[in-house]
């Protein structure tokens, strides 16, 4: 061994079942030292961490992805194995193994350290949740498992304060001397093979004197209630109905602060800086631009916030019980439930959230319909076009133009299925993708993990804006202001812009739907993001007010220069369209390829055309 | 496939965790050979084999917890101190025997004399 390998940290790599707190236990290791990036090559999140260590080497904490087994039947439990093998392409091999176990359940994860224990790779083993497993009268001797199983055993309780000193103790990195581990064969996975390891599992439950643990009859009691066919689907119903109040009530405050911050921004750069391109480009492209983006910032917190609470406590594996059968008619898993869920305020939450679904093709089916959820960013859209062309008329006991949204709402779920179903179809023969979903024991979710991981999502989200996005809208910026409208100008300056000459063109394109040259041009810069179709439909018109008044002072022109299968038309292909350049840009990063965006925004730009040719053929016959 | 008959039978007849109701509790006999569940799977990634890692091996006691709707998809089922969602495929592939045809329902055998018996 070189000095150069002895004083680089020492890589422990962290591995045990899922729910077992290993992610927990991750944080109390490494605090908020941490980095979220992809493997090479694949989608799986790949979780490192450094620690500082007396004697000044220091710790690489490498949290693996959960695994029942090191023979994977998903792509993370791949990986897990992958690194441990040292088989993973550019990454090296963990020097020491901390296999984190749940002692509340013991035999399932000790049957993991079993087979993590047969690699021979330097191991440890942190007996998690020890508290809990007292309480309920859970009794291990520790040392007589440590002596049975030949290697330490450390009993932790990842979120108290200090519940892991005695691991950190022992992760010294002078205590794990490197030495040459030749890279480990994987066994086999015979019946016999596991058998016998079901043999050693029992001799070592049996040598620890462990006692499982006391069911407790009030957490029994609420499961029956939760998993109930019924009263469990109405008890998801509620939750979810919570959870959108609070994503669009809690939200729309803080929104409006970032709004007018943004805004306030924008006039102090235009008021302090000599006006011309630079004071413009910043203004309008980087402020204005970053701003659209970040104001959805407070939804996101909220909707993350519910959905790591429902996730830590352990009612998310139930919700996806719940509703697998139904999902699962159309070729979704029940898991894909809140990522389309969180689509409905912002389809980049939604594609996000597509990470606890381990299955590849499901998450990609997930991610595919996704952005046909309808996002508040199409409100904007559909409050305008509804108030200036549908009648506030009765229908029943209900309101028309309250129809009309709901309409638009439902068509976007009904054809997310569709399409799924349309995705299951294409798939052909392909393998059955399992639930076998552990509905862990309710807890409370601990406050810390929550920040966490709050904090986490903030910061991919926030430094997503101050990349790819921010570059798009700088590019948006640009055609829509260059080149400058001639001295004797008398149309708005878009028009006379490369946005304004490319939505001429596209004039030809959307004549047959009924968009005329005015909703062309507003819908380039609706690229960028839905709601900025708005601003330029403002813009086109050349009205010279911002913000709301924009959408009051559009009304009348609209409702007097539009056809009712022309507004129609546009609301149909508002359901589809893919006019978010972020949502497409999140995607390519989700799924590393430019392959599934490109299919992406091809599909939805065909359903979309071509609802917009019926609705207004249809409409137009009708009227 | 009627879990009525089934129960009520004298003899241990072997059944399938799929066609248990909730409540009732087993002891699992073994795994079936080859089930639909692993088609186009090899030994490395058999789902089969997942269900033994999970800890449906021979002479685990488990208990149905709760069933869905329509023919009781997904089922949730205890086994060693934990609760797994299954579909009924994958429950299919778990031959049991209901817990009184063997032992009184009160035996939850914990590992210690399992081990002993082993």
């Amino acid at each position: 061994m070189d000095t150069a390998v002895e004083s680089s940290p020492l890589r422990v790599a962290l591995v045990g079942v899922p729910n077992c707190g290993k992610t927990a236990l991750f944080n109390r290791l490494t605090g908020s030292h941490q980095k979220v990036a992809n493997y090479p090559g694949v989608t799986v999140e790949r979780r490192e961490g450094e620690r500082a260590t007396a004697d000044g080497r220091g710790l690489r904490v490498l949290d693996l992805p959960g695994t029942y087994s090191l023979h994977p039947t998903t792509l993370d439990e791949a990986i897990t194995r992958d690194v441990l093998l040292g088989r993973l392409a550019g990454a090296q091999p963990p020097e020491l193994v901390v296999c984190v176990v749940d002692a509340v359940h013991l035999p399932i994860g000790l049957r993991l350290a079993l087979e993590v224990k047969r690699l021979g790779l330097p191991m440890v083993l942190a007996l998690n949740r020890m508290d809990v497993a007292r309480r309920r009268g859970v009794t291990i001797d520790v040392l007589k498992l440590a002596g049975e199983l030949g290697v330490p055993v450390i009993p932790t309780v990842a979120v108290r304060r200090g519940g892991a000193d005695a691991l950190i103790e022992i992760l010294q990195p002078e205590r794990w001397p490197a030495r040459t581990v030749t890279a480990p064969a994987s066994h086999e996975n015979t019946a016999e093979d596991a058998e016998q390891m079901q043999a050693d599992l029992r001799g070592l439950l049996a040598v620890a004197g462990y006692n499982p643990p006391r069911s407790n009859p009030w957490i029994a009691r609420i499961d029956a209630l939760l998993l109930h066919p019924f009263a469990g689907l109405l008890i998801l119903l509620a939750v979810l109905f919570v959870m959108f109040q609070a994503v669009f009530s809690w939200a729309a405050a803080p929104m409006d602060w970032i709004d007018s911050g943004m805004a306030a921004l924008s006039g102090y750069t235009l008021e302090h800086l000599p006006p011309g391109p630079v004071a413009s480009l910043l203004a309008d492209g980087v402020i204005a631009g970053a701003g659209s983006v970040l104001v959805f910032l407070p939804q996101i917190v909220i909707l993350f916030f519910f959905i790591l609470v429902l996730e830590d406590s352990g009612y998310l594996p139930r919700a996806a019980y719940l509703l697998d059968r139904l999902m699962g008619s159309v070729g979704l898993s029940g898991r894909a439930f809140i990522p389309l869920l969180s689509s409905h305020a912002c389809a980049i939450p939604g594609i996000m959230a597509t990470r606890t679904i381990p299955n590849w093709r499901d998450r990609l089916t997930t991610i595919m319909v996704a952005p046909l959820m309808t996002c508040s960013a199409r409100l904007p859209v559909y409050g305008l076009l509804i108030a200036a062309l549908i009648p506030r008329s009765a229908v029943g006991p209900f309101n028309l133009q309250g129809l009309v949204l709901f309409t638009l709402y439902a068509a976007g779920i009904v054809s997310a299925l569709l399409v799924a179903f349309v995705m299951k179809q294409f798939a052909g023969a392909r393998q059955y993708s399992p639930l076998m979903l552990e509905l862990p024991d309710f807890q409370w979710p601990h406050a810390g993990n929550l920040l966490l991981g709050l904090w986490e999502r903030v910061k991919i989200f926030v430094s997503r804006v101050g990349g790819i996005i921010l570059a798009l809208m700088i590019v948006l910026w640009f055609l829509s202001s260059y080149p400058l409208p001639p001295p004797d100008a008398t149309g708005p300056a878009i028009q006379y812009s490369l946005a304004g000459k490319l939505g001429a063109l596209l004039e030809h394109v959307f004549a047959p739907i009924g968009f005329n040259w005015q909703i062309s041009i507003a819908l380039v810069p609706g690229l960028a993001a839905r709601e900025v179709a708005v601003g330029a439909l403002g813009t086109v018109y050349a009205m010279s007010a911002s913000g709301d008044d924009v959408a009051t002072q559009l009304e009348p022109v609209i409702a007097s220069t539009w056809s009712l299968a022309t507004g129609c038309a546009l609301l149909a292909w508002y359901v589809f369209a893919p006019q978010c350049l972020s949502t497409l840009a999140v995607v390519k990063r989700e799924t590393n390829s430019w392959r599934y965006p490109l299919i992406m925004a091809g599909y939805l730009f065909a359903l979309a055309y071509i609802a917009a040719f019926v609705t207004f053929r249809v409409v137009s016959a009708w009227t | 496939m009627n879990p009525a008959n089934s129960t009520d039978s004298i003899t241990s007849a072997s059944l399938v965790l799929a066609e248990l109701r909730r409540g009732d509790s087993a002891v699992v006999i073994g795994l079936a050979d080859s089930a639909a569940i692993d088609a186009g799977r090899g030994t490395e990634d058999s789902l089969i084999a997942r269900l033994r890692d999970l800890g449906f091996v021979p002479g685990a006691h488990c208990e149905v917890v709760a069933r869905m709707w329509l023919g009781g998809d997904p089922m949730a089922v205890r086994i060693g101190g934990s609760t797994f969602a299954l579909r009924r495929a994958e429950a299919a592939a778990v031959r049991v025997q209901l817990s009184r045809d063997v032992a009184p329902a009160t035996d939850l055998a914990s590992p210690r004399t399992r081990a002993a018996a082993a």
